[in-house]
């Protein structure tokens, strides 16, 4: 009987490919934001309103990651982006592989920016690493104030939480306060930005917050 | 739900590792589980188990070390447990806290007969 050491990262074959999709957005000098959020808390909403207010700037691409069905890509390209919806047949994220696998048919050559919406789940997306720039978390006020102890490794991961529906915050028993600590306890260095993607509140500091991004990124590539 | 997925991953690298001990039998795979890993030990097992089964594999024991989640404090140095992440440091109230433990997702080392 005997012992082999491996010493290795269950993950690392994902890690590798998200390095391959991260050389293949870096060479085409585009921003890349993951989104992940459970169902329900704005994802694709917040997408229509950012496209609303960059789609006649810009080429965006967005990626979909849903369980079934192109809903999500209808509603985002009639607000102006192009794209691809991902059907995982009932996996509960997106993989490194399953980008990989689609890059060819996105158009990012003229692009500046990709989000891609990953399966509603706050669990299992936290793991796969796609080859981002920024990994985001947006939660949504009618989920309840106790979102991050109960889901710590999203938003360990995550560099920026964004939190939706605000405007709903007098209807319901909600302590921002007490969420962002438990963001900050977290993940110390995240960005916290408050918003409503149905009033439009805050979601013009969103974007620009995106913009500045988006001018980091292209001004470490040239 | 990606408990199979990861079980499959890790089975990848099972399998590579075993192509350079051929005619060995495994007998155990060891594995760091942190409890923010997002991963659930029973699980991963029963999906190991379903996997595995009528394969060369079938009966491998996973061994797995569950690792609690903790915390150190940036500013005062304190160790503690997650319980009391939640409102900052027990000691000095710092939210500047790095998460020491409780994270990993690893494949260790197997235990082979050979």
């Amino acid at each position: 009987m005997s012992r082999v050491e491996i010493e290795k990262k269950i993950q690392s074959e994902n890690d590798r490919l998200a390095i391959e999709n991260r050389k293949v957005f870096a060479e085409a000098g585009v921003l890349v934001l993951n989104i992940i959020s459970s169902p329900g808390s704005g994802k694709t909403t917040l997408l229509e309103a950012t496209l609303d207010r960059l789609a006649d700037k810009m080429n965006v691409v967005v990626i979909e990651g849903d369980v079934s069905t192109e809903r999500d890509m209808d509603r985002v390209r009639a607000h102006g982006a192009s794209g691809i919806q991902i059907n995982t047949g009932g996996g509960c994220h997106l993989s490194a592989k399953m980008v990989g696998a689609v890059l060819g048919q996105l158009d990012l050559g003229s692009a500046e920016l990709v989000f891609i919406e990953n399966v509603g789940n706050l669990i299992c997306p936290s793991t796969y690493d796609l080859g981002e720039d920024i990994r985001m978390v947006l939660l949504s006020t009618t989920e309840g104030d106790d979102k991050p102890m109960k889901y710590p490794s999203i938003f360990h991961e995550a560099s920026v939480a964004v939190l939706n529906k605000i405007d709903l915050l007098p209807h319901l028993t909600y302590d921002v306060e007490k969420v962002k600590k438990e963001i900050r306890v977290l993940n110390p260095d995240s960005e916290i930005l408050e918003l409503s993607a149905t009033t439009g509140e805050g979601v013009d500091a969103w974007v620009e917050w995106i913009l500045v991004k988006l001018r980091e990124k292209k001004s470490t590539q040239t | 739900m990606h408990e199979l997925s990861i079980c499959q991953s890790m089975l990848k690298i099972v399998d590579s590792t075993m192509e350079q001990h051929e005619g060995a039998t495994l007998l155990k795979i060891f594995l760091d589980i942190g409890r923010g890993s997002t991963i659930e030990p029973i699980l991963l097992s029963e999906a190991f188990d379903v996997i595995t089964s009528g394969g060369p594999y079938e009966g491998t024991e996973l061994v797995i070390n569950d690792i609690p989640i903790s915390g150190r404090c940036r500013d005062c140095g304190r160790d503690f447990t997650y319980e009391e992440l939640a409102v900052g440091c027990p000691k000095c109230g710092s939210t500047n806290i790095e998460i020491t433990a409780g994270l990993e997702l690893d494949i260790k080392a197997l235990e082979v007969d050979d």
